[in-house]
């Protein structure tokens, strides 16, 4: 909930939302999209493959074994080849552009949009019902993280900007879920988060960040049980 | 451009500043005369579903969206002059814009429109569609097409432009959305924007 106007809430969800209670749904998590590098004292943001490597697996490891929805069976796809390989990317991309409209428009209060000052009304279109064909899954989970560590330099600049009262940001930590209807394309909640913790070149940090980004999502878990599992 | 904006790590540094809170929407009255970037470049929406930006990218700019820029942008541009680009310079020594010239004819608009895009988006991987003549506030001017994509994301954007150049000076509306569903939701909204456009006689202050 946001403390002050110009607050940033971590998570909105369709109103009135709910899975079917007569049948158990089916959840399809497509790989997530993670990126690490290096945040340059320039401001370069420099792709570190090694780092990218490591944070994909560790936090599509944790995501496997943290994934618990209640009321759906939840399901993991490889990455498609050919046609289905493309609609997927060109998908996953499109869910990019949501996110950061909704993170943009409605998770950051003071930015709204007049026309749409309530609810969670975005959409990835009908189109996305091909995604529902090649899964038998009635919901897509999508993930997207992207880390930059501020390099040696950038940190000197840090220290340097607060000498002079200018603010440089340390580095780049975004991450964002969204649940999508894949019948209708339809939103149904989006978690996204500009300043994310966790280191996710290391397994605890993943497991941080994996549970930040899951963090709100219809029928997790909440609180008590996360709580006495890392106890 | 305003576009580069959007990027994921910049989208993080604007929700990271507090001044950024100022920046404001406001809605578009359907069916009322609106006058853009404090110009006469005046157009009329269709529809209620429009929010215009109170921070405009430039002096003679002004963005409105339905969904948020990073899926529908409706950009407008008037009264740009000799010299001038069309967007807001970033990194003016490293990777000045092109500039407008008065003597420009409309295929030299659309190259400047593309050229200015490669260069404020980073992209290599921008094409001009079609081209062909049209009217645009009552001149004969030009229509055309685009579609581009940036470095490291997949997504694909159309866009769809009407310009033209009177008394020396360039005006132009750019609509430009991601092709999967968001360009066919907005083209016919903005194609009636871009048919409204007038240019009035600014009242004098």
């Amino acid at each position: 909930m946001p403390t002050v106007a110009a607050a940033q809430e971590r998570h909105a969800v369709r109103p009135g939302f709910a899975y079917p209670k007569d049948r158990e749904v089916k959840i399809v998590v497509f790989r997530p999209d993670v990126r690490v590098g290096t945040l340059t004292a320039g401001g370069l943001d420099e792709p570190n493959a090694d780092w990218t490597a490591t944070a994909r697996t560790l936090i599509a490891a944790e995501i496997e074994r943290a994934h618990g929805v209640q009321g759906a069976t939840v399901s993991f796809v490889g990455e498609p080849e050919g046609e289905d390989g493309v609609r997927l990317a060109q998908y996953r991309a499109l869910f990019g552009a949501v996110a950061d409209a909704i993170m943009i428009h409605r998770l950051f209060v003071g930015n709204r949009l007049q026309s749409k000052k309530e609810g969670l009304d975005w959409t990835l279109g009908e189109g996305v019902s091909a995604l529902a064909d090649a899964t038998g899954a009635d919901y897509g989970l999508f993930l997207f993280t992207h880390d930059a560590y501020g390099s040696s330099g950038r940190k000197a600049a840090q220290i340097f900007g607060a000498m002079f009262g200018v603010a440089v940001i340390p580095g780049i930590h975004v991450g964002y879920a969204g649940l999508i209807d894949l019948k209708t394309g339809d939103v149904i909640w989006l978690n996204a988060d500009p300043q994310m913790g966790g280191d996710v070149r290391t397994p605890e940090g993943a497991q941080k960040r994996v549970g930040q980004l899951l963090d709100g999502l219809p029928g997790r878990p909440v609180e008590a049980p996360a709580t006495a599992k890392r106890n | 451009m305003i576009r580069r904006i959007l990027s994921f790590a910049a989208a993080a540094a604007l929700l990271l500043a507090p001044q950024s809170a100022t920046a404001g929407w406001k809605a578009i009255a359907q069916g009322k005369p609106i006058a853009v970037a404090k110009t006469g470049l005046t157009v009329t929406a269709p529809s209620g579903v429009w929010n215009r930006w109170s921070l405009r990218p430039s002096k003679k700019s002004e963005l409105w969206t339905k969904d948020g820029l990073a899926l529908n942008e409706l950009a407008f541009y008037s009264g740009v002059t000799s010299g001038e680009p069309i967007f807001r310079e970033v990194d003016k020594k490293n990777s000045p814009l092109p500039k407008f010239n008065s003597k420009m004819l409309a295929p030299d608009v659309v190259a400047l429109f593309e050229a200015s895009n490669r260069i404020a988006l980073k992209t290599s991987l921008f094409s001009v569609d079609s081209v062909e003549p049209a009217q645009f506030v009552g001149q004969p001017g030009v229509r055309f097409t685009f579609t581009y994509s940036v470095q490291n994301n997949d997504l694909v954007r159309k866009g769809e432009a009407r310009a033209a150049v009177l008394r020396g000076q360039l005006y132009m509306i750019t609509f430009i959305a991601p092709s999967i569903y968001y360009f066919d939701n907005g083209i016919a909204d903005a194609r009636a924007i871009m048919d409204s456009a007038v240019l009035l006689p600014v009242a004098a202050k």
